[in-house]
């Protein structure tokens, strides 16, 4: 558990700064590379512009789900099932097979990290093999998701819901995809659309953003650097939603949570020393729950980008997250079933 | 290679230039690091979506 400290986290705020730039490190050749061999691909679907205002859900609302923390502790599947809403469900990559266990079918699932092994596990790993040394540890230390704890059961009860239910369901698939996740989406048969994520700012002259456009025509969309702000920003920039509730946007940690349970714990141990996590970790009070949550640089980079982009947005944000750090001037932050009250059947 | 690319003049002030520390331990460490570092994809300040190369939204 991590101790806390409101004047800790002067290197995780200095590394807030450098995200963008660090982010386009890691993957952004990667997700070029990868944009470059799904072009061959690009028939096994459509453009995302096919879904542009389409009437996907009754009404005028989404729910877009991810899966922070407190899916886990707040169950919001069993809500949202219970309330027979029947607006859009968009259902973050991380969030898709939670959906289905609960019985909800997403009308759109989106994806956009181009890793080259860890996203295809959230529509199950035909590959995986757990036995090998070194395997990624990833889904067995986070908190996001505790079922992946038991990996290969996991993955095999992932595998078989898809094979039940995911032919036909519409993916908002990024060509940053990885080759596995293509693979994967075309043999469960899902209902392909196809967009770029913006790397840079498409205005500038050399943009990478206006390259990628020029060379397969998709259209480009602000991911807000995650797929959850991705499936946000479809749900009223593409479907044009007017009322858009946010669900397992946690973008933090419960107090509670070991630090080895967070996303990025090897990194910043190997940055400041085991003793001196403090620095890199922030703590946040959320005023609505009076509760304290803490985050790490790339939770707080989605939160203030998030933020940001909600003031520009041509929609209402409710975030019915029943947690974490995303509450500010542009999105309310309301009880899951206060939205659905007004939306529910 | 040494042989060709000797000075042909003589500096008038002594020159006394710090040579370049060996990285550390720690340093590359902390390098490797940062290269694991990042987000899912870029984030963009205010733009939505670019349906085209025209029309900007």
């Amino acid at each position: 558990m991590s101790h806390r400290r409101t004047d800790g986290g002067s290197v995780g705020r200095a590394l807030v700064q450098r995200m963008s730039g660090l982010t386009w490190d890691r993957h952004g050749p990667m997700a070029l590379a990868n944009a470059e061999r799904n072009r061959a691909l690009l028939h096994h679907g459509q453009s995302i512009a096919a879904l542009r205002d389409a009437a996907i859900g009754i009404g005028d609302s989404a729910i877009t789900i991810a899966s922070g923390p407190s899916v886990a502790r707040r169950d919001p599947g069993a809500t949202i099932r219970a309330s027979g809403y029947r607006g859009a469900l968009i259902a973050a990559d991380s969030a898709f097979a939670y959906c289905l266990r609960h019985g909800l079918v997403p009308d759109l699932v989106v994806t956009v990290d181009p890793h080259p092994t860890r996203i295809v596990r959230w529509f199950g790993d035909p590959a995986l093999d757990t036995s090998r040394p070194g395997e990624d540890d990833y889904f067995r230390r986070q908190d996001l998701e505790p079922r992946h704890e038991k990996e290969m059961r996991a993955n095999d009860e992932t595998l078989e819901l898809m094979r039940r239910h995911g032919k036909g369901i519409r993916i908002a698939l990024s060509t940053s995809a990885s080759e596995a996740v293509v693979r994967r989406v075309i043999d469960i048969g899902m209902d392909i659309y196809w967009w770029n994520p913006m790397h840079d700012d498409p205005d500038l002259p050399e943009s990478v953003t206006r390259r990628l456009f020029a060379a397969n025509g998709m259209p480009c969309v602000n991911a807000g650097g995650n797929v959850g702000t991705a499936s946000w920003m479809m749900a009223h920039a593409v479907l044009g939603k007017s009322e858009v509730a946010l669900v397992g946007f946690d973008f933090s940690y419960y107090a509670d949570t070991p630090h080895e349970r967070t996303q990025y714990y090897k990194e910043a141990v190997a940055l400041v020393g085991e003793t001196n996590l403090d620095d890199v970790f922030m703590w946040v009070h959320n005023p609505h729950l009076d509760l304290w949550f803490y985050t790490d640089p790339a939770y707080m980079w989605y939160q203030s980008a998030l933020l940001d982009l909600a003031r520009d947005a041509d929609c209402r944000t409710v975030n019915c997250t029943e947690g974490g750090i995303v509450f500010g001037e542009a999105v309310d932050f309301q009880p899951l079933a206060s939205f659905l009250a007004r939306h529910g059947r | 290679m040494s042989k060709l690319l000797k000075g042909n003049f003589e500096p008038k002030k002594p020159v006394n230039a710090p040579a370049p520390t060996p990285e550390t331990l720690e340093g590359r460490f902390e390098r490797e690091a940062m290269k694991r570092l990042g987000g899912s994809i870029a984030y963009v300040s205010k733009k939505k979506v670019m349906w085209d190369l025209k029309k900007k939204d």
